[in-house]
């Protein structure tokens, strides 16, 4: 095993929120999939014949634990995430890019939207010295990306599996749905280290001495 | 709060999962070595972002396996020093409070990461601060009215700062002869530890800053 870049870059909790999402929704349709063989096979007799689906891949433990438990993090109520959308994730990053706030500050806009001035606060050093007047536009900035009703990614992922009795035209429509919200471009709120903001992280780190 | 980080492994697939997709195998068996573990240096792993390169397949002499040479990007959980996280409260003791992410806890605030002036109750197992307060000892402290006090309960949202991290390598050698068998139980460090702050304007619990804002903001400075 070997390191060759332990932060190659950042990810906002909105991406690993819809990733781990999609993880979710595969394993489950995964398992309906596997009861629905399981139980046709015991209606047609077919027994015996053994050995697990041989398309199919085990999921570990630890990783069903770590997803579930960070979806749980990640959608609880407290967090801002259930009013994000993709759409207005990219809006806000657009619109913060004219001020002078390096990536790390973005990012945590983009991860707990503050609505608030004292939210700001903390997560912009010396705001009133470096934005003065322009506090309040980057609030209302914030507050029209967080507009957007949330549509939750690749949620109709796992609807697909009905079974193949549903009417053609039902099925038709879910697939474009599902297809519609799995398009998931991870390049787009990347917020990728070796863009204008490098030396970003380098800054970060001699807060600490 | 998340990184992606970029790694290089060998793998190993086994003869019974040849019938799946190579890179869904190889997604599987990294998936299964790494999510829910603390890599030294590099933060704890979540899962698999995606691959970027793959070697072939080879079998060696001795076992049926395909070893393959992946290098992969790993979903990374890494708060940077400085970044602002909401937690929840997990427990409080004298040396501190206990955070939680849900699916990592080792994080801390000491107490010099506590508001000043600020104490523990022990009969509410709970910290509380105490604003604009001339006291400094506990024992002041705890003769305050306790309507004045704003305490960070157990399972409370908090807004910390993530002050610094560590890493803790304690596996321990291989035994040496001269020792004997003699097994010594050490008290077991967390492999990853964060340490975290309140002690700031618009950190600690959230509805300390939602309710009655601008007073708060006013009394801080005055």
């Amino acid at each position: 095993m070997e390191v060759l870049n332990p932060r190659a870059s950042f990810l906002s909790n909105y991406e690993v929120l819809s990733l781990l999402r999609e993880l979710d929704n595969d394993y489950l349709s995964r398992a309906k999939t596997a009861v629905r063989i399981k139980k046709e096979e015991d209606g047609a007799g077919v027994t015996g014949k053994g050995g697990s689906d041989p398309a199919a891949v085990d999921i570990s433990e630890n990783l069903r634990t770590v997803e579930v438990e960070a979806i749980q993090y990640l959608s609880a109520d407290y967090q801002p995430i259930a009013q994000q959308s993709e759409a207005g994730i990219k809006q806000l990053t657009r619109d913060l890019a004219p001020y002078s706030l390096t990536k790390a500050e973005k990012l945590q806009i983009v991860n707990l939207a503050p609505t608030e001035p004292v939210e700001l606060y903390v997560v912009v050093e010396e705001l009133e010295d470096r934005l003065g007047e322009q506090m309040d536009d980057i609030l209302s900035a914030v507050r029209r990306s967080l507009n957007a009703p949330y549509a939750s990614p690749g949620l109709s992922y796992s609807e697909r599996s009905h079974p193949p009795a549903a009417g053609e035209a039902e099925v038709y429509r879910e697939e474009e749905q599902g297809w519609g919200e799995e398009v998931y471009d991870a390049n787009e709120v990347i917020f990728d280290d070796t863009g204008e903001g490098a030396g970003v992280e380098g800054d970060l780190d001699m807060d600490d001495e | 709060m998340f990184v992606l980080s970029i790694i290089k492994d060998t793998i190993a697939i086994l003869p019974a999962n040849f019938g799946v997709l190579p890179e869904q195998a190889l997604i599987s068996e990294i998936n299964k070595k790494y999510a829910n573990r603390v890599l030294h240096d590099v933060g704890m792993c979540i899962c698999v972002f995606d691959l970027t390169e793959a070697s072939e397949g080879k079998v060696r002499y001795g076992d049926g396996c395909l070893w393959y040479k992946v290098i992969f990007r790993m979903v990374v959980f890494r708060p940077f020093a400085s970044e602002v996280i909401l937690a929840k409260v997990k427990s409080s003791d004298e040396d501190g409070i206990r955070l939680s992410v849900g699916f990592f806890d080792d994080m801390y605030i000491p107490l010099s990461y506590l508001p000043q002036p600020s104490a523990l109750d022990s009969n509410e197992r709970a910290h509380f601060w105490l604003p604009d307060s001339e006291a400094t000892t506990p024992h002041e402290l705890l003769e305050s009215i306790t309507t004045d006090r704003m305490y960070i309960d157990q399972g409370e949202i908090v807004r910390v700062r993530v002050e610094a991290d560590e890493f803790y390598d304690d596996e321990p050698g291989p035994p040496k002869a001269s020792e004997g068998v003699a097994v010594k139980r050490e008290v077991r460090r967390a492999p990853y530890s964060v340490i975290c702050s309140i002690a700031e304007q618009g950190l600690g619990p959230i509805p300390w800053w939602k309710a009655a804002q601008v007073d708060e903001e006013l009394m801080e400075e005055g």
